[in-house]
């Protein structure tokens, strides 16, 4: 039986909603990987138990560049869980999970293997590992320690599914897609438009935030984010400048952070 | 029946503390933490045993005592607290200072008095000699000894606010067969295990060490972190051997059997291949890209070459061995797909010297780009060629490799593996028709690693320049590494200036490099880090002599010296007299003419042989005047142990006798310079030049104290 794509995220959704999580929609702005999903982001912060699941379709445009390995994908689908606060048999559910989606896991190799993840846009970290199924890295697997800047009164675990690859390696096929190379990440795309996109969406960010509409500005701050990821990819961000472009983004998501904290003590 | 006075009896204890996989690289550190506090505080608490020691697997820290006596002592003992006045209010009252105090000390009203002193009057809380049953005191210090186990970083995961390196799931613990009921967070000690790895964690019930060991053992779990090294080792060996081959010897030297020791616990090998085709890669980018992701080992034939074949190490026995293979073998194929992809990419964009902007790249916000690094190593070379009296040939070298050495940082391969900066930047000159020796030395530059050196001098010059830069560079704009912070890794860089030059035996010219004296001073404090003359490596310990002792750098670096090169060469020399009479004559020779000289202000700086009285003096001065020159070409021919020889065989004996007889400290005053000034004349001899050896620990124990003078 061959594990298609569909069937895998309606597995998991079954088996988190029956873990309590609420299946959430993909968030529909561009990013670069399911943390971003306001889901997560503002589900971390605070001390109210949250738990949610979703698919998020990711971009990565630097990924693109590596045109033979089916492995890396400048597009690509992850299944994202945060469970907050964290059960302490959250490892062993996640596990169940692998094995909800048909995976016998006494067939093959699992290893958690030290991945700390951490996202300086939006001033996130947390320590966990990547899991290997037989050496594939399938899942971030990690507890949240800081997201805006900001130590977390409740600690979260978010669970990353690479989808595809999940698929792949239920299914036994090996090579998901072929792609078509992306030419337009690495050459084609208007340096000077990007540039003026992200300082617009930045000043934006920046106004909307002072009028404290805190989801219109976390989307501005998303559109930085993946601008900023094009103009890398591009080529446009020297060393020198990059800690400056992701120090202005992550000042936003600060901002956002405790402005979220602010709204929800008053509505408390 | 009456209880026999001394050891009511001792048992073993265990202490388990399960975890999420801890991180490999964290293990070791936290295994030698976990035996060492657990030492520690044993002590503090006044328990006797018979030994410690500690274990991991990344799923688990454990602990074994043996013989831990079933009583704690405490001491009788009486501790100070406050003054009587903060201690009692008007009323006589005890105040919340004096509660604070009994609270930390664990006593009570009852047991505190007050004393006199001469500082006025004291409450003191006097506890009297106390025996409390081992047992009881075992939770309270096992939960301690969890804290005490800092790792990098730590992590919190629940709201107890426990902080560990990964989430703690269990706690085992007994004393004897009796659990012992610690608590750290909701968890709460107790007498079972677990094994069966991630995919079938099972609780297995434990008695004691023994069970446990055999719990262990029968789940295929090795808890000796050494055992589980050499089983490895032997397991990779024997792979490999079936393969036709032998393991790369890098996956020892760089790392990756210490790391994998530290990601299984139940070491299972599996044999795979990869596709020939990959074998066209340099074997550097093999070895990284089969080590980076999936931390397979390599295999060589004996003859040293890469076989399209690698040895993982999994943890337990998965069920389809021949499935799991297969993806093993999918993904290096598609990882190497990656990394001939990139060496590719790369070679269409040589030359070298045309392969991006220097400036591009940060070196340090403050310090500029790698185009502003390279001006620098420009500007420096000349001094070095200078004072290493580089032929011209070797010169234009040395420019030519200062000026590609950073390229290699645009190369897609370094962006994707870091490590091989300078390697890479190697085969890429060498594909861009540069000089060998250019070639050779952009690939030294970051040598000293291991125990590997630049074997060219060409590379030792740019592998020295390198580290020397960045290290002037940080320390003018204010960045030193204190403690144990050093984010620069500027240390290392010290220290990697001073094997450098040592290996070549050629001067370290810190003045001319534009050092000032703090670098000058950080790098002489490196010789009383690190094992030379030899480079110690784990490989071959036995060509380290280890590090010279202490009062002999002392007694070098605190005689005049220019280049830290010669004060070594002096070192090693003075070393190779270690314990030998000669150099405690020559010692006790310095020693003598500088206590005398201690207290006396000398203001005539020659000897005039014509003011001599005493027989004894004149012949001093006789055996100076012959032996000085000798002595002195012995320095400068840098014959140092020869020189120290000849200089303790002059002036012992008849140094001795003349303070047995002449004194120095006469009333007149022209007879009394006259003396010191010889006497300086002798010390500076030696101590300008070569050491002072009056620093010498030996001069304190060895001989019979010298006489004082009166």
């Amino acid at each position: 039986m061959s594990v298609t794509l569909q069937r895998l995220i309606r597995t998991l959704d079954t088996f988190w909603e029956k873990q309590g999580c609420l299946i959430v929609q993909p968030y529909d702005v561009e990013m670069g990987a399911g943390t971003f999903h306001p889901a997560t982001f503002f589900g971390a912060l605070g001390k109210d138990p949250r738990r949610v699941a979703y698919v998020q379709p990711s971009r990565r445009p630097t990924d693109g560049r590596y045109a033979d390995n089916p492995l890396r994908m400048q597009r690509y689908y992850q299944y994202q869980v945060l469970v907050k606060p964290t059960p302490d048999d959250i490892q062993p559910l996640y596990l169940d999970s692998l094995r909800a989606c048909g995976i016998t896991l006494e067939e093959h190799d699992v290893r958690f293997v030290q991945d700390d993840w951490e996202s300086p846009t939006l001033g996130a970290w947390g320590l966990g590992w990547e899991v290997w199924l037989d050496s594939l890295e399938a899942t971030q697997f990690t507890y949240f320690q800081q997201v805006g800047g900001m130590d977390l009164d409740s600690v979260s675990c978010e669970i990353t599914y690479g989808l595809e690859r999940i698929a792949m390696f239920a299914s036994g096929i090996r090579d998901i897609y072929r792609l078509q190379g992306s030419r337009y990440n690495f050459e084609a795309a208007d340096i000077g438009l990007y540039q003026d996109l992200f300082q617009r969406h930045e000043r934006e960010a920046g106004r909307l935030l002072d009028e404290e509409l805190l989801l219109p500005a976390y989307e501005q701050l998303l559109k930085c984010s993946h601008t900023f990821n094009l103009l890398d990819a591009r080529g446009a961000v020297s060393q020198s400048d990059r800690p400056r472009f992701i120090l202005r983004i992550r000042t936003l998501a600060k901002r956002c952070a405790e402005l979220y904290l602010a709204k929800h003590d008053e509505k408390a | 029946m009456r209880k026999p006075k001394h050891a009511p009896g001792s048992a073993d204890l265990l202490f388990e503390i399960g975890t999420e996989e801890l991180p490999a690289a964290y293990l070791d550190g936290a295994i030698a933490q976990l035996g060492e506090e657990a030492e520690r505080l044993l002590r503090d608490s006044h328990l006797t045993f018979a030994s410690v020691a500690s274990f991991g697997t990344p799923r688990r820290l454990t602990l074994i005592v043996r013989g831990l006596g079933s009583l704690q002592r405490n001491p009788a003992e009486e501790i100070r607290g406050p003054s009587k006045q903060a201690a009692f209010n008007a009323q006589g009252r005890p105040t919340e200072a004096l509660k604070g105090f009994l609270r930390g000390r664990g006593g009570t009203l009852s047991q505190v008095k007050t004393v006199s002193t001469g500082k006025g009057e004291y409450v003191y809380l006097v506890k009297s000699e106390r025996h409390v049953p081992t047992a009881q005191v075992l939770p309270q210090l096992l939960a301690q000894l969890i804290g005490r186990v800092r790792c990098p970083k730590m992590m919190r995961w629940d709201e107890s606010g426990v902080r560990f390196a990964r989430p703690i799931r269990w706690l085992l613990a007994c004393y004897g067969r009796t659990a012992v009921r610690v608590a750290a967070g909701r968890l709460i000690g107790g007498r079972a295990t677990r094994v069966g790895g991630p995919r079938q964690p099972k609780p297995v019930a434990v008695s004691g060490v023994a069970s446990y060991l055999a719990a262990l053992k029968r789940a295929g779990v090795i808890l000796d972190q050494g055992r589980r090294r050499a089983r490895i080792d032997q397991l990779v060996k024997q792979a490999a051997k079936r393969q036709g081959g032998v393991p790369a010897p890098e996956v020892v030297s760089h790392g990756l059997l210490d790391e994998v020791t530290h990601l299984v616990e139940r070491p299972v090998p599996l044999v795979g291949r990869f596709d020939k085709k990959y074998l066209v890669l340099p074997r550097e980018l093999l070895l990284a890209s089969m080590a980076k992701y999936q931390r397979v080992f390599a295999l060589q034939t004996s003859a040293g070459k890469l076989l399209p074949a690698f040895v993982a190490i999994l943890d337990g026995t998965p069920a389809k061995m021949a499935q799991v293979r297969r993806m093993y073998e999918h993904i290096l194929n598609a990882r190497l797909a990656d990394s001939l992809l990139f060496w590719e990419q790369d070679h269409t964009r040589l030359p070298l010297a045309k392969f991006g902007r220097l400036r591009d790249i940060t070196f340090h916000e403050r310090l500029g780009s790698m185009e502003d690094k390279t001006q620098r190593l420009d500007k420096l070379r000349r001094a070095l060629a200078e004072a290493w009296q580089l032929t011209d040939q070797e010169q234009r070298d040395l420019e030519r490799a200062c000026l590609l050495a950073k390229y290699d940082l645009l190369s897609s391969v370094v962006r994707e593996f870091p490590t091989l900066q300078g390697i890479v930047g190697k085969y890429y000159a060498i594909a861009s028709k540069e000089p060998s020796a250019v070639a050779a030395a952009i690939g030294e530059q970051y040598l000293p690693a291991g125990d590997q050196l630049p074997k060219t001098l060409v590379g030792s010059a740019l592998a020295l320049l390198d580290k020397y830069d960045t290290l002037s560079s940080y320390f003018a704009i204010g960045i030193e590494p204190t403690g144990d912070q050093d984010p620069f890794g500027l240390r290392r860089a010290a220290q990697g200036v001073v094997e450098v030059a040592w290996a070549v035996r050629k001067p370290l010219p810190i003045d001319r490099l534009g050092g000032g004296p703090r670098i000058r001073a950080y790098l002489a404090e490196r010789l009383y880090t690190f094992a030379w003359p030899a480079p110690a490596s784990a490989a071959s310990p036995e060509r380290s002599e280890g590090m010279p002792p202490r009062d002999l750098i002392d007694a070098v670096l605190s005689s005049p010296w220019d280049d830290l090169v010669d004060a070594m060469e002096r070192i090693r020399h003075l070393r190779q007299l270690d314990g030998n009479q000669t150099l405690l004559r020559a010692a006790k020779v310095v020693e003598r003419t500088t206590n005398i000289l201690k207290g006396a202000s000398l203001k005539q700086d020659r000897v005039d042989p014509s003011r001599f009285q005493e027989p004894l003096e004149r012949e001093l001065w006789q055996r100076y005047d012959a032996q000085k020159d000798r002595i002195g070409e012995l320095i400068r021919g840098r014959a140092y142990a020869e020189a120290t020889k000849a200089y303790g065989e002059t002036f012992f004996e008849p140094l001795h006798e003349f303070f047995e007889r002449v004194m120095v400290n006469v009333q007149d005053e022209a007879l009394q310079q006259n003396r010191l000034a010889l006497m300086n004349a002798i010390k500076v001899l030696y101590t300008d030049h070569v050491a002072d050896l009056s620093k010498l620990a030996i001069l304190q124990s060895t001989l019979p104290s010298s006489r004082k003078e009166p």
